[in-house]
């Protein structure tokens, strides 16, 4: 690694943090439809793995430390992550402390991600002996990982019962293209069918107001009404350690280990379940509601950081919600990345550590920074400047760009009968992380028929 | 929705709301520059670049065309 390298990296971290602290602000932005295609285009152009890894984590992280802003700001959460958080900052904003939610929400991702990334090369380390044979059996392993999702799920029996037709619909669109010589045969196209399942839900809706009568039947309402509150100046570099209590630091720590044992499991639900178990007992509403916020979003960041982490150093699988969805593009990104020759096995643990480290620190420092002192304002300008269509229309043009690419015009609308099914399927209860492992599972699963 | 006057003409989408004719064209800009981009890459510059710079050009023309449907008001310190 040489100094060149190491400025591209930094770089890199930087434009991450930049750009992923405002997409973070823009409400309802779902962590893998805005990361997951930046990271895998960024890998199909070429740059180097070291600076891909670290633009991802300083992504990541900046996202994780901005999404909370408007949940404190204006009670909308900023992405999936945000929402079970919007409850307790509501508590803190009735009692009239939207800035205090903000301080208190952001230095638990701090202490999150100091955590998180020991604890991971930790875990990886320890994982390390059998990785070989979990990777031998990795079609076994999503295969078993698909069903185990699908009992997670709200809607157990259908997210069983689809895992073959969804298999199918992935190899079938697969054969075709190999059989009407699109892609040559054994390529497996991958990141547009990934992509149109990430885009699901909302190309679903969307093709649904093309139906008069659904159109004419959607509530209609007006703008949004968002009510913001003026915080109070904060003087010189803040510290997270200051801001929090020594209990909140603590139990901000704990929720952080326990997110990143459990990375393997997924981030939301793990963030209710043990953000409520570590708060459940204290009575002061106040206090409750600060305790619970610092320690969910130190484990929401937690257990993202390991879930890419740990898969990424020990076993070179995307094995977990998170490395299956937001951080894909790190593990497959076929022709550049693929599940045999990607960051895991480019970079050594000790370059994966850096990378991490460079990403990490940079998106902290400049986005702790910027929330806390200017969150008011950023989130004026998101929500004045940035109309919600044009983010919708900048990940439509990305997805069906990327879906021309992987095999041409048939595979637009491929993509598109992909997304309408996962769309039908996820609007039914069926989540993504069901979907995205059997699109994993498929050519072992059916190779069994 | 409390107030179901005319001016409620938007729908919710991805928790946001927007206008469908809006939506309609700030899709097909991205969706046009980016492909449009792809395809007509030139030089030894991967297409992809040009894809990508064309999705964010059509996001920065539809950012400056189409007006957010959102509307703030602020508090200052102290009010509810």
């Amino acid at each position: 690694m040489d100094a060149v390298i190491i400025i591209q990296m930094i770089l890199a971290s930087i434009g991450g943090a930049v750009l992923y602290t405002l997409i973070g602000i823009a409400p309802g932005t779902d962590e893998t439809a805005v990361l997951a295609p930046v990271t895998i285009a960024l890998a199909l152009i070429g740059l180097s793995p070291y600076v891909i890894l670290a633009f991802f984590i300083s992504a990541i992280v900046a996202k994780k430390l901005s999404d909370s802003i408007p949940v404190a700001v204006a009670g909308i959460p900023g992405g999936v992550m945000a929402a079970p958080m919007v409850e307790h900052a509501m508590v803190l904003k009735q009692y009239g402390l939207p800035d205090v939610s903000i301080r208190k929400m952001a230095s638990g991702s701090v202490i999150g991600t100091i955590v998180s990334i020991p604890v991971s090369f930790l875990i990886a380390y320890m994982i390390l002996p059998v990785a070989d044979t979990l990777a031998a059996y990795s079609g076994l392993i999503f295969t078993l990982g698909a069903v185990f999702l699908a009992l997670l799920t709200r809607n157990k029996v259908l997210s069983l019962v689809m895992i073959l037709p969804f298999a199918i619909l992935i190899m079938g669109l697969r054969h075709l293209y190999w059989g009407l010589g699109i892609v040559p045969e054994g390529t497996d196209v991958f990141v547009s069918f990934f992509l149109g399942i990430t885009i699901g839900p909302i190309a679903f809706t969307l093709f649904e107001l093309l139906n008069k009568r659904v159109r004419q039947n959607m509530p209609r309402v007006g703008d949004k009404k968002i009510v913001m509150k003026k915080s109070k100046k904060e003087k010189g570099f803040p510290n997270p350690f200051k801001i929090l209590t020594g209990q909140e630091s603590l139990t901000s720590a704990i929720g952080s280990l326990l997110g990143s044992v459990t990375f393997f499991l997924t981030p939301v639900g793990m963030t209710v379940f043990w953000g409520e178990a570590i708060t459940r007992h204290i009575k002061d509403p106040v206090q409750r509601a600060s305790r619970a916020i610092s320690t969910m979003d130190g484990l929401t960041n937690a257990s993202y950081l390991s879930g890419t982490l740990i898969p990424l150093i020990a076993i070179g699988l995307p094995l977990s919600p998170m490395a299956i969805g937001p951080a894909a593009g790190l593990f497959n990104a076929p022709p550049v990345f693929t599940p045999e020759n990607n960051i895991h096995h480019l970079l050594s643990m000790g370059e994966i550590m850096t990378a991490t480290i460079i990403g990490a620190s940079i998106a902290l420092i400049l986005t702790f920074f910027v929330t806390i002192k200017f969150s008011t304002q950023i989130c004026a300008v998101v929500f004045k400047y940035i109309p919600h269509e044009a983010l919708i229309g900048l990940f439509a043009g990305l997805v069906v760009m990327l879906a021309f690419m992987d095999a041409g015009v048939l595979n637009i609308f491929g993509t598109i009968l992909v997304a309408l099914v996962a769309g039908l399927l996820y609007r039914n209860g069926v989540n993504y992380g069901v979907m995205f492992m059997v699109l994993y599972a498929a050519p072992w699963l059916l190779g069994w028929f | 929705m409390e107030e179901n006057s005319q001016k409620d003409k938007y729908v919710e989408i991805w928790e946001d709301n927007v206008n469908i004719k809006d939506l309609l064209m700030a899709m097909s800009l991205c969706i046009g520059f980016a492909l449009g981009g792809y395809l007509l890459a030139f030089g030894d510059t991967p297409p992809l670049i040009f894809g990508l710079a064309g999705a964010v050009i059509g996001f920065i023309i539809s950012s400056i065309l189409i007006k957010p449907k959102r509307k703030l008001s602020m508090l200052k310190e102290g009010e509810e």
